[in-house]
């Protein structure tokens, strides 16, 4: 009953986490944890992120993607997750949805990362868990123009196909993969999708009208008018 | 150490003692055999490539592809309300499920949190979508091994369930119910009878499923001891749900994981097998149908009063920021990793999807294994297309 | 027959074979995504019963089939397949396409994967919309679908003449006074 009510009263919370400005609430599990990892990693990490009651991020560098891999598996990680990529240039097609007819508009093509920074374009995501305590932990690693990394297939089996995934869709290698052959594309299929300067070119011939698509909420009585 | 019951390692002896005398007795060449991508016995548009030698399988590759959709690319040029709509599709059994945790990423960035009768709802509507879910999947193990009735007991009490959820949502298959912040709408009015009368048909549902097949002598012998997945090589593939439970691994993401949802409200249990073989993940999933209706029952009475939809903008912008969130679907761990960079879209949607993981043992599984066994194994790790290729 | 073969025949045969060949269509089942458990559940499930129409779902190949359903994504890797499952069934030969994606790539309307619509590939007799469409509607495709064979010249279909799509949605079939388009 009471939890209910306290729940009840939590309803009026702040739209967006940048409205608080209360000092960090701290983890402990989590952050004994990290101390873990970035101990028994050493000098390979090059950043790290605790987030309470949230997620752990740590960004490892290149050459030590592997023995990554192999220490959290040791640290009890035995749980392989995903493995994936990501590319941080903002898209020059923007959401596609400009009219083809008009110039395209300027846009801001700057690099921003995400969580522990990063220095490249290409990132590779990956992220290990722990059985039973459910906790996991996000590792970054930056991509430089060799685009190649180390695989990770011997140290966790079921990162086969993500890497062969992550090959298809970003075009990185990986080296000492078993056989990066194309998963899902026909294997003459033209460049790698997932990078964000991929056009999509249903778009581009034809712009979708329904960007901004605003639907009334329930118990939400004003009008319908102001909404566009 | 693989830890393997004593059954399975008199199975595993003894299946190997045969091999080796049929591999020395007989010689054969070996044979290419391709099952898919269109094949009945397969869910979807999965194909096999086998080589065999004899009836053994010496190297198998799912090849994957048929039904790739190109999720991750699509989320990057839609709004966050728009994406649900999309991820609906992956797991196109229990869409709700689907929707689930991609907004509760959403959410987690934003800082919004369901009130609690839409966080109760949500779990409700889950656990139906769970119901739906593996009730085909009930029904369908019968046909994959040649027994047809069972499937229709499993359309016909399935059907049950999709009238709740269409009640509820308005959509069959595809809800599209959930928003940031809560739910589009209240429970219909009369639903709560209803469903406590559907609860009581799956679990006769499931009761007659577990003596027309569970019980079955043939059902047993095709598959006892076939398909063993100890428990630290399922770990490494990431296999997760039902799967991972069928290994022994007590782990269940409803239960160990803190999530604004109502699972730890409800008296339930993880089941888990010790055997790891294909009976092992059938059973499984057949408690959790069970499970799974005691957990819509409880949290029927106890829904909380109040609103469903908490304050939001009305133009969505989810704030900067990086967040996973996963939740145990009924096919296993489905999560989604959500980077935003301010926008009204996401600018990057990692999908992890729980039959990508499941179905990237198979290499591993199907080496040495009989023919007919194949479509065991394929039929009790039970993936989605749709999951698979996303 | 020969005299079919010839495009020639006589009126009251042609309605006879009709009758018979639009109550005993086997249909293939091409299930590709989410609806194909649709068309699972109106063609497997005892509440929607297809047989009563006159359709067997039961063909264990296309080269046995009258009717194909296309029911879900067809994707590019999966074209090449489906025109060989079209080319492999005997004229005359039907195809309902069900579903948004079957029809024009739905959902995927911009993916770079999806072939957007499956008449790209092969030519389709009736569309049935919806994402995913229930049992009903693509029971009422094969409705209308049976009311065209009845009304088909033989003749033509051998000849390869006539096709025009129909469409489900409501009230479509009605406004022409309850017959589909009746091609030449
Ligand atoms: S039309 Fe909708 S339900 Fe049917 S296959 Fe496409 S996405 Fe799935």
């Amino acid at each position: 009953m009471w939890s209910m009510v306290s729940r009840l009263k939590r309803e009026v919370f702040p739209l967006s986490s940048t409205d608080t400005t209360t000092e960090a609430p701290r983890d402990e599990r989590r952050d004994a944890e990290m101390a873990r990892i970035t101990g028994a990693l050493g000098a390979a990490v090059l950043d790290s992120l605790v987030k309470a009651n949230d997620d752990m991020w740590i960004r490892v560098s290149a050459d030590a993607w592997r023995t990554t891999g192999e220490t959290l598996k040791s640290l009890g990680y035995s749980y392989f997750c995903f493995l994936s990529g990501i590319d941080w240039l903002p898209s020059p097609f923007g959401k596609g949805e400009e009219d083809p007819t008009e110039p395209t508009p300027e846009r801001d093509s700057t690099i921003k990362q995400g969580y522990t920074g990063g220095a490249t374009r290409f990132q590779v995501i990956a992220r290990v868990m722990q059985p039973f305590t459910s906790l996991g932990v996000n590792i970054k690693v930056d991509i430089d123009d060799s685009m190649a990394i180390d695989s990770w297939c011997s140290v966790y089996a079921g990162a086969n196909w993500h890497e062969r995934e992550t090959h298809e869709m970003f075009g990185i290698g990986f080296n000492g993969h078993p056989d990066l052959r194309n998963m899902y594309l026909p294997s003459d299929f033209e460049g790698f999708p997932l990078r964000k300067d991929f056009p999509l070119l249903a778009r581009i011939v034809k712009p979708w009208p329904g960007i901004v698509d605003v639907e009334p909420l329930p118990g939400d009585d004003e009008q319908e008018g102001e909404a566009s | 150490m693989t830890m393997l019951g004593d059954r399975q390692q008199l199975a595993y002896i003894a299946a190997q003692a045969a091999d080796a005398r049929v591999n020395v007795e007989l010689e054969t060449e070996g044979m290419t055999l391709n099952i898919g991508p269109q094949h009945p016995a397969t869910h979807g548009t999965l194909r096999i490539i086998a080589r065999l030698d004899g009836e053994q399988v010496v190297w198998a590759e799912p090849s994957a592809g048929y039904m790739h959709r190109g999720y991750e690319k699509l989320t990057e040029v839609r709004t966050y309300p728009q994406v649900t709509a999309l991820v609906n599709r992956i797991d196109w059994l229990g869409s709700f499920a689907n929707e689930v945790p991609f907004i509760l990423a959403a959410e987690k960035l934003m800082g919004v949190e369901a009130p609690a009768r839409a966080q109760h709802i949500r779990t409700i509507l889950f656990e139906l979508s769970r119901i739906a879910n593996v009730s085909l999947f009930l029904g369908d193990l019968g046909v994959q091994l040649g027994a047809v009735t069972p499937v229709f007991f499993a359309f016909r009490d399935r059907e049950y369930v999709l009238n709740l959820i269409e009640a509820a949502t308005g959509g069959r298959f595809h809800p599209n119910f959930d928003r940031i912040g809560g739910l589009k709408d209240d429970l219909p009015a009369g639903f709560i009878d209803e469903t406590r009368m559907v609860m009581k048909k799956l679990r006769t549902f499931c009761d007659q499923i577990e003596d027309l097949l569970f019980g079955n002598e043939i059902f047993q012998s095709r598959t006892r001891g076939i398909g063993v997945i100890p428990k630290d090589v399922a770990l490494q593939y990431g296999l997760s749900g039902a799967n991972l439970r069928a290994s022994g691994v007590d782990w269940d993401l409803r239960r160990d994981q803190e999530l604004p949802m109502a699972w730890n409200k409800a008296d339930w249990k993880v089941w888990t097998h010790p055997d790891g073989d294909s009976f092992a993940r059938c059973w499984v999933r057949l408690q959790e149908v069970r499970e799974s209706t005691k957990i819509v029952d409880q949290l029927l009475d106890t829904i909380p009063s109040g609103p469903v939809m908490a304050k939001v903008p009305k133009i969505i912008k989810v704030p900067e920021g990086e967040a996973w969130v996963s939740t145990e679907n009924p096919l296993g761990e489905m999560g989604y990793y959500v980077v935003s960079q301010g926008d009204q879209g996401p600018f990057r949607v990692k999908i992890r999807s729980a039959s990508f993981n499941n179905i990237s043992i198979v290499p591993w599984l199907l080496k040495g294994v009989y023919v007919p066994d194949i479509i065991t194994i394929l039929a009790s790790l039970y993936f989605i297309l749709g999951d698979i290729d996303r | 027959m020969g005299l079919v073969d010839r495009g020639r025949l006589p009126k009251p045969l042609t309605s006879l074979f009709n009758l018979g060949r639009s109550y005993s269509l086997w249909v293939y089942q091409w299930g590709l995504a989410c609806c194909a458990i649709e068309m699972g559940a109106a063609f497997g499930s005892p509440r929607y019963d297809v047989m009563r129409l006159g359709v067997i779902p039961l063909p264990a190949s296309p080269r046995q089939a009258d009717l194909v359903v296309i029911s879900g994504t067809v994707t590019d890797k999966m074209a090449p397949a489906i025109k060989r499952l079209y080319e492999q069934m005997p004229e005359p030969k039907y195809v309902i396409s069900m579903g948004s994606c079957a029809n024009c790539g739905g959902p995927y309307w911009d993916s770079y994967s999806v072939t957007k619509g499956v008449d790209q590939i092969i030519p389709v007799d009736v569309y049935v919309p919806g994402c995913p469409p229930r049992p009903e509607a693509l029971l009422e495709g094969i409705v209308l679908l049976q009311q065209r064979i009845k009304n088909e010249d033989m003749g033509a279909r051998w000849r390869g003449e006539g096709t025009k799509p129909m469409n489900v949605v409501d009230g479509e079939s009605a406004e022409k006074g309850g017959v589909p388009v009746v091609v030449n």
